[in-house]
């Protein structure tokens, strides 16, 4: 059974959400003998998640039946779903009851507020070793996605639970989307340990979240730097989370400030802070640093998890030390991409290898610091966007030439137009699901341009600082 | 000078692209999909910056409304009458 959640006594707790839902281990088991039952035919299931008891359980039960979920957020732009299902075919849909709009006959199964919907599409092809999909974080729209193996996510749910000290008695704050690599990794890792997740579909910012944290003795959290902003100027500490214990942070680089406000607030209040480092292409974490060197190494991401590896490469991909691009061995390492249905019969492109696009070095401790990025992809709130493919987005949708720059608290969209700006914002908000506070828009006469016809980033962001 | 409220409602304009006409008695954090915790943070601190206020973390926490919104800047001395 996936994560061998069998494992645990089935009055255990596994799951609660802030609607009061919760599951036990034994109720997930038995959703996966009902899903048995259901003798699915080998394919891809599109789960429309949100944090709740009846997602996450569908999905842990046609992970353990050895179906492949392709797993989105429920609030997914609709165009873009209709573009992945067009392209993906699923046979099926796990998905919020209330969203179904499908004939009795074509429900499969029931559970909490989820069902098991049947579509028209017949099974496809696949490689024996997928186990799962998903978008690559903060997906601009683009079909593409990465294929997880059998034992990814294992594999890295083993490596964090060791390295973190999960047990029984944890009770996992998860804020983070399920459909995000590192969210459901926070889920993976506790889960393995016989603990408890709490999902909260509740946002940072409203009452309720504070009060179901406080109510379930929550014992550990993980965020992006944008969550913990919010905890900074919610001044978390005096909320009387007494039980909070143990704070982690991914999904982007921490501002120094931050970085150290939060190393020292959790070493005042007797609370361990772990800085971990990952992406979706390596089913979540590389690295780690021990909370023990958090004051003492602002901003780095510290060492590889256990059974990994991280090292870097010059320009040629040869190994080197001090500086160059960050690169990790391990068996949470993905097989690669897919950018349509044929590419779901791949074998494995990345052997066990990837490497990441950032630039980095390597202190004598062998900790590591990220200092650059070599792909061009900014982390807006901690989503990667890419800015290829925002300039083709707008490119397409607007009729006009764009050029992204910008940094990672705010992407500049230069276009050359005179349509109205503030659409053009809208619509890059709208594609990512991203908040409309990170993206400027910057009208241009022309786009400049080097000899071969590149675009010139460095002349672009040049002219807006003059 | 622009007045208070006007300040006010431009805050909502430019963290959620509120319309002046929605904002009123039903424009509430539970009822606006684009007022999520991104949005949120975005207007705490438009507000603050505008009447030069620091909120308490409760109170930005209680922020739920349009309206509850007038009742708490007024405790931080900010006047609504014209």
């Amino acid at each position: 059974m996936f994560l061998e959640l069998n494992r645990w006594p089935k009055d255990a707790v596994a799951a609660k959400d802030d609607s009061g839902q919760s599951a036990t281990y034994g109720d997930i088991q038995e959703l996966v003998h009902r899903m048995e039952d259901c003798a699915l035919p080998r394919s891809v299931v599109f789960c429309l998640c949100r944090n709740s008891v009846g997602s996450l359980a569908g999905y842990l039960a046609l992970e353990s039946v050895g179906m492949v979920p392709l797993l989105l957020d429920a609030q997914l732009d609709a165009a873009l779903l209709a573009t992945l299902d067009a392209e993906y075919q699923p046979w099926a849909y796990w998905m919020p009851s209330t969203a179904v709009q499908a004939h009795e006959e074509d429900i499969l199964l029931r559970y909490a507020d989820y069902v098991l919907v049947r579509t028209g599409h017949d099974t496809s092809p696949l490689h024996d070793q997928l186990s799962l999909l998903l978008t690559t974080s903060g997906s601009t729209g683009s079909a593409k996605l990465v294929r997880h193996k059998q034992g990814n996510l294992e594999s890295n749910a083993k490596a964090v639970a060791e390295v973190f000290g999960w047990n029984t008695a944890e009770r996992a704050l998860c804020a983070l989307p399920m459909n995000y690599t590192m969210g459901l990794n926070v889920i993976h890792s506790h889960l393995y340990s016989g603990g408890c997740v709490l999902l909260a579909a509740s946002n940072l910012m409203a009452p309720e979240f504070w009060d179901f944290a406080k109510a379930e003795e929550a014992t550990s959290f993980c965020g992006v730097p944008y969550s913990y902003e919010i905890f900074r100027r919610l001044r978390f500490e005096r909320r009387g989370l007494d039980s909070l214990t143990t704070l982690a942070e991914g999904g982007g680089r921490l501002s120094d400030a931050a970085f150290r406000w939060l190393a020292e607030t959790c070493a005042a209040t007797d609370r361990r802070f772990f800085a971990t480092f990952g992406t979706t292409e390596t089913s979540a974490r590389m690295t780690y640093l021990p909370p023990e060197l958090a004051l003492e190494k602002t901003g780095s991401i510290g060492r590889a998890f256990p059974h990994g590896e991280a090292f870097l490469v010059d320009e040629e991909g040869n190994r080197v030390e001090g500086e160059g691009e960050l690169c990790y061995r391990g068996p949470n390492v993905t097989m690669g991409y897919a950018q349509c249905r044929a590419d779901l019969e791949r074998g494995d492109d990345f052997q066990g290898e990837y490497h990441t696009g950032d630039l980095a070095q390597q202190d004598e401790d062998g900790c590591f610091y990220i200092v650059g990025r070599k792909k061009r992809f900014l982390k807006l709130f901690g989503l990667r966007v890419s800015m290829d493919e925002m300039e083709r987005l707008i490119a397409e949708e607007f009729q006009c030439e764009c050029a992204c720059g910008g940094t990672d608290k705010r992407m500049v969209l230069y276009v050359v137009t005179d349509q109205d700006p503030e659409l053009i914002r809208s619509f890059a908000s709208q594609k990512t699901g991203i908040h409309q506070s990170a993206f400027a828009v910057e009208l241009r006469e022309a786009i400049p341009r080097n000899e071969y016809g590149k675009i010139s980033y460095a002349a672009l962001e040049e002219a807006n600082a003059s | 000078m622009a007045g208070n409220l006007e300040r006010y409602s431009q805050a909502f304009q430019t963290a959620l692209g509120a319309s002046e006409a929605e904002l009123g008695e039903g424009y509430s954090f539970a009822a606006i999909d684009q007022w999520d915790s991104v949005a949120h943070l975005t207007l705490i601190t438009e507000l603050e910056d505008a009447f030069d206020v620091m909120f308490e973390p409760d109170d930005i926490i209680h922020f739920g409304s349009y309206l509850n919104g007038i009742e708490i800047l007024k405790r931080y001395g900010v006047s609504f009458e014209d």
